[in-house]
């Protein structure tokens, strides 16, 4: 199946929502780097630990990175939003970090097959079932689900559950859902087909659904 | 893909293709057809946003506060030779 055959508009790109940092640091304005900084740490660092073996080694990546973007922001082109520059930075010293510790490219070996569904075939009822591919344990619906996520212990729920996702699945997560960037960028960025980086996305939602979905079975 | 059908176990594979606005139009209106008949997938479908949603909120981990300042230190000292 070619995902994608219906002819789509061209996304409009989004404004950079860093534009006024871009200004404040070629300004040399300390606070707006720190600002910079504060915001992209962690999520550099999930994308930088895909590559890498430790998280010490992803911490030095990620240092590595905003040493990188001082030397460039004078030359930044401003062709991609600068977020997307840092990410860009931050795969390439990724990779080639990776390769020196002989990593297998981590992003190479993926199929959709070899991923498996990303709900298990136990909650379908099966052939000679009433209803075969029908849910048998079907979702149970959210009670007010904006409020009681935004609980600390639903937080940390949701923290933990990104934390036991794989290292890919974790990258992925945060460029799309975290970070926002859209697809075709996540698929230039991290080397990947497009359907490649959706069923990745997807695996990623439903496990830190199926996480969340045992939150809410229990007592509010 | 050639269902005349589209069954829960598929829908939920395809709900993040769904929502990408990627789906071929053959799959799209089969996945329109199951999802006006299915309380179920339409739960699990608003699950997988509110999810999607949830994460983007999750606050980062800052980086340590010795790492931002010497971060710091590198920026101010940086040199200056390409800017007027």
């Amino acid at each position: 199946m070619p995902p994608g055959t219906a002819p789509r508009p061209e996304p409009t790109r989004a404004p950079d929502q860093d534009a006024h940092l871009l200004a404040a640091l070629r300004a040399g304005d300390e606070a707006a780097f720190a600002a910079l900084v504060t915001r992209y740490h962690a999520s550099l660092k999930r994308v930088a630990r895909a590559y890498v073996s430790t998280d010490a080694v992803a911490e030095e990546v990620v240092q590595d990175t905003w040493l990188a973007v001082i030397a460039g922001i004078d030359r930044f082109q401003e062709r991609a939003t600068l977020k997307t520059w840092v990410f860009h930075i931050l795969v390439n010293k990724a990779k080639s970090r990776g390769k020196r510790e002989r990593r297998i490219v981590p992003f190479a070996s993926l199929s959709r097959d070899a991923e498996g569904p990303a709900v298990s075939p136990d909650n379908f009822q099966r052939d000679g079932d009433a209803w075969p591919g029908h849910w048998a344990t079907p979702p149970r619906p959210w009670e007010d689900p904006e409020r009681r996520l935004e609980s600390l212990e639903a937080r940390e729920r949701l923290r933990e559950a990104i934390a036991a996702l794989p290292d890919v699945h974790q990258a992925v997560l945060t460029l799309r859902d975290v970070e926002g960037l859209d697809a075709p960028e996540v698929c230039a960025l991290l080397e990947l087909s497009d359907g490649n980086q959706r069923v990745i996305l997807h695996r990623a939602r439903a496990r830190v659904r199926a996480d969340l979905a045992r939150y809410f079975e229990e007592p509010a | 893909m050639s269902f005349d059908e589209i069954v829960c176990r598929e829908f939920a594979e395809l709900a993040t293709d769904y929502l990408d606005g990627a789906l071929p139009d053959a799959t799209l209106e089969l996945v329109e057809e199951h999802l006006a008949m299915c309380d179920w997938c339409r739960d699990y479908l608003g699950q997988i946003e509110a999810t999607s949603a949830a994460v983007a909120h999750t606050p980062a981990a800052a980086p340590a506060p010795d790492t931002l300042q010497a971060l710091v230190a590198a920026f101010r000292d940086r040199p200056k030779e390409d800017r007027p």
